[in-house]
């Protein structure tokens, strides 16, 4: 599996990320370190425990990190996410929450699948 | 961009909760720049506290757990940390008003993630660059700053150290006056809105402070120093000097309007009236009397109470200041009693650490001295050495390129001169009230500033420059000149003319050529008569008068002209030119215009009244006659003007077309033009099977004929 395949994989747009960060090194390095990342446990654990404006803020961060990753799927559903928390409207978080599991699985898996087959 | 020429690495702080961007932006600049990084705004803060002056710039995220990058700019902006150190911030915030709030509190730049690595790169060098060239520039702004102001307040301190020395005080009276009112200001300031000062005013109010005796200075000794009590005689004139001084500064006309003269005019004048109006020399009450000098009062009253003096001991600032305040010693703002009372510990102390800072300085030469020694190897010394370089490469250009360059400030009504030209005016360098001086009037006309003035009207903020050529009579030689001014204007709304610059440079040698050229470009060389160019430039306006006047168009060749300059040589051939235009000159009249148009070819054109005839008989006749051996006769063909702007050229082929058909006449004649002629003459060019109609043997011009036919 190349990285370019991955992020096929993982909903992304390796182009995109590549014309920005312009080096496939850092590109690679930066999506290994992404599954990490607390962000996405913080956002669930705080939301369990009802503390929105931390999930707001754990669904920023991950907005921002598949941002500049270019995982465009996970970076749509995040944006929508924090934004519902920003507005603290709970319920619409809660509706929202399911497609970011999902897409934050899809890349968490494809990273997995890049990782094993490079024998990294 | 060459960075690395930079020797020490520029420090950069990173500001992210989330370890994956910090290391993204890590890794694009690390190469570059020392990186620190911080997970939230708290972290940051603490950081920025402890060594921010060693960064170079800031990298800040908004949204993060304890402290925001909000808070984070808000703590920079309490310690003015902002000032100096660049902000940019990095987040997917888009929405405006966060990116307007970030603005607000002092960033300098937005990236908007998802960002490009390069433009990245480029934001933070830009801005690291831009910063250090201008803190460089604060800096040597600062340093001139300061030292124009050091020197004033030398200058300050000398002149208000000879007063002191007449009045036989202790050389640490105005030290004290000084450190008093600073100290009164910045408490008053504290205290009450009512006044506003800002850091600039303070520090002008109390070097003015130094002066407020100056006009002791016309006092006669004896008085000042009598041991006794004055008699009412003596105190009305040792009561005189607060008038004498403020006059001393008001006849200072050319710094009239510095804000420093300005406060010790106030303070010279109103430093001895009373807050209940019970004082001299206008007997002001309140708040009439300018702070500045009710300030100084005070400091004056507690200063002398607490020193010892020919006429009395030294109090102590206990005893001085319960005199002040029980009014034993003069009626002062209220505001200003109260400080006194309340801050009478720290003023106490202010006195002393001033008395003991400067006690090694009390000597005014000594003082000078240390100044001008210790800034011997300083920067702003070479700053001053570059200056003087300058001016004097300023000084020696302006002097090779033989301009007046002037420079007109009208807040002080003084006039500049370079020094070339104030020698070529013979006035000096510079000139107050320039309008009135007898030189620059007898040279320019009594209403040159006048006319000036209205010349400046002329420039706007968006066209400052204005150029005007005239002759001037300078050095009693008229001569041209070209003045260019540029007007330099205030930012005030609208902004008016502070000043303008310009110069006056003697363009006479170029004017007169290009006079000449002009000149000769529209004549013949040979005749002196106009050319053909000349002609048509004439003619075209004199031609506007018709229909009201009447004007005839006369073109004739010489006849045989050829053969005379076969038989007699081209000098000859020459004379007879130059007879000819002589003859034309003397037989038409002023108004009318005669040209030499090609060859031997001539044209007059004149305006008649009536009869056209009389007038061509007697052209034609004054003309021919012999020229030395040669019986010249002349052909001509004339036609009239008939319709309204009737162009040059048609009235002219027109007279043309005639003298072609006198010449076919057996020359020697005129003939006047009838539209019939040009039938005739096209059949016979058909004949002859040729282009050319006119014959040539008198060498008349030939192109000019051809563009008759075509």
């Amino acid at each position: 599996m190349t990285i370019r395949e991955c992020y096929a994989a993982l909903g992304g747009d390796y182009d995109d990320v590549i014309g920005r960060l312009r080096s496939e090194r850092l590109v690679q390095k930066f999506v290994l370190k992404f599954p990490e990342d607390g962000s996405y446990a913080l956002l669930h654990s705080s939301l369990e425990a009802g503390n929105t404006e931390e999930a707001f803020r754990a669904a920023h961060t991950i907005k921002g990190m598949c941002q500049n990753l270019g995982f465009t799927q996970l970076a749509d559903s995040g944006s929508a996410l924090t934004e519902a928390l920003r507005h603290g409207d709970a319920a619409q978080a809660a509706a929202l929450l399911p497609k970011v599991d999902e897409d934050y699985a899809a890349v968490t898996a494809a990273i997995l699948a890049f990782k094993e087959s490079n024998g990294l | 961009m060459d960075t690395s020429r930079r020797t020490q690495r520029e420090k950069i702080l990173i500001v992210d909760d989330s370890e994956m961007n910090r290391s993204i932006l890590a890794d694009m600049l690390g190469e570059e720049f020392d990186v620190r990084e911080a997970e939230d705004g708290e972290a940051a803060i603490g950081i920025l506290a402890e060594e921010g002056s060693s960064f170079s710039l800031v990298l800040l995220d908004i949204v993060m757990p304890r402290k925001n990058g909000f808070d984070v700019l808000r703590e920079m902006n309490r310690t003015r940390l902002i000032d100096d150190l660049p902000v940019i911030m990095v987040s997917s915030e888009t929405a405006s008003d966060q990116i307007e709030q970030a603005y607000e509190l002092g960033a300098t730049d937005f990236i908007m993630r998802p960002f490009d690595a390069s433009i990245v790169h480029r934001r933070v060098l830009n801005t690291i660059l831009l910063y250090a060239k201008q803190k460089k520039l604060l800096g040597i702004i600062e340093e001139q700053l300061d030292e124009k102001e050091q020197y004033s307040a030398m200058m300050v301190d000398i002149l208000s150290h000879i007063v002191e020395f007449r009045n036989g005080e202790s050389g640490l009276h105005i030290l004290h006056v000084r450190t008093i009112t600073d100290f009164l200001l910045r408490k008053l300031l504290k205290k009450t809105d009512k006044y506003a000062f800002s850091e600039a005013d303070i520090s002008i109010i109390s070097m003015a402070s130094a002066l407020h005796d100056i006009g002791k200075i016309a006092i006669d000794d004896k008085i000042l120093n009598k041991p006794g009590k004055l008699t009412d005689e003596e105190f009305a004139i040792m009561k005189s000097h607060s008038m004498i001084g403020a006059k001393m500064l008001e006849g200072l006309t050319a710094h009239k309007n510095d804000p420093l003269v300005k406060r010790a005019y106030e303070i010279c004048r109103w430093h001895h009236e009373r807050f209940d109006g019970r004082g001299y020399p206008d007997g002001r009450k309140g708040d009439e009397i300018p702070i500045s000098a009710q300030i100084v009062a005070l400091a004056d009253v507690y200063d002398a109470l607490t020193s010892q003096r020919v006429y009395k001991p030294a109090y102590t600032p206990e005893e001085a200041k319960e005199m002040i305040l029980g009014g034993k010693c003069g009626a002062f703002n209220p505001l200003l009693l109260e400080i006194l009372s309340e801050e009478f510990s720290s003023l106490k102390e202010a006195i002393k650490d001033e008395t003991g800072r400067n006690a090694g300085k009390r000597d005014i030469r000594n003082f000078a001295d240390a100044m001008l020694h210790a800034r011997g190897t300083s920067a702003s010394d070479r700053t001053l050495k570059l200056l003087d370089y300058e001016r004097m490469k300023f000084n020696f250009y302006a002097e090779l390129t033989e301009e007046i360059q002037f420079e007109y400030v009208f807040a002080e009504d003084l006039l500049k001169l370079s020094p070339w030209g104030a020698k070529k005016l013979g006035v000096t360098e510079e000139l107050v009230d320039p309008a009135h001086n007898e030189a620059l009037c007898a040279q320019f006309g009594a209403r040159w500033f006048e006319e000036l003035g209205e010349l400046l009207a002329q420039t706007t903020v968006e066209n400052p420059e204005i150029r005007h050529e005239f002759p001037l009579a300078i050095g009693g030689e008229e001569r041209w000149y070209d003045l260019i001014i540029r007007t330099i204007r205030s930012d005030d709304i609208p902004p008016k003319i502070d000043s303008a610059i310009g110069k006056l440079v003697d363009v006479h040698d170029v004017h007169t050529t290009l006079m000449q050229l002009k000149e000769s470009s529209i004549r013949d060389p040979l005749t002196g008569l106009l050319n053909r160019t000349g002609v048509a430039e004439e003619i075209a306006e004199k031609l506007k008068g018709f229909p009201e006047k009447q004007y005839a168009f006369a073109v004739f060749d010489i006849d045989e002209f050829k053969s005379a300059n076969d038989v007699y040589g081209h000098l000859f051939g020459d004379k007879v030119l130059c007879e000819v235009a002589e003859r034309l000159m003397h037989n038409t009249r002023a108004g009318d215009v005669c040209a030499r148009i090609g060859g031997d070819e001539f044209l007059v054109v004149f305006e008649y009244n009536v009869d056209l005839h009389p007038i061509i008989a007697r052209i034609f006749k004054s003309v021919c006659g012999k020229v030395g051996p040669f019986d010249m006769t002349v052909s001509m063909g004339v036609a009239e003007m008939t319709e309204k702007n009737e162009p040059y050229n048609e009235i002219f082929q027109k007279a043309d077309i005639a003298l072609y058909v006198s010449k076919n006449s057996g020359r020697a004649t005129y003939r006047f033009y009838d539209a019939s002629m040009v039938g005739k003459i096209a059949a016979n060019a058909a004949d002859a099977g040729h282009g050319r109609i006119l014959a040539d043997e008198s060498g008349a011009d030939a192109p000019q004929d051809q563009e008759k036919l075509s």
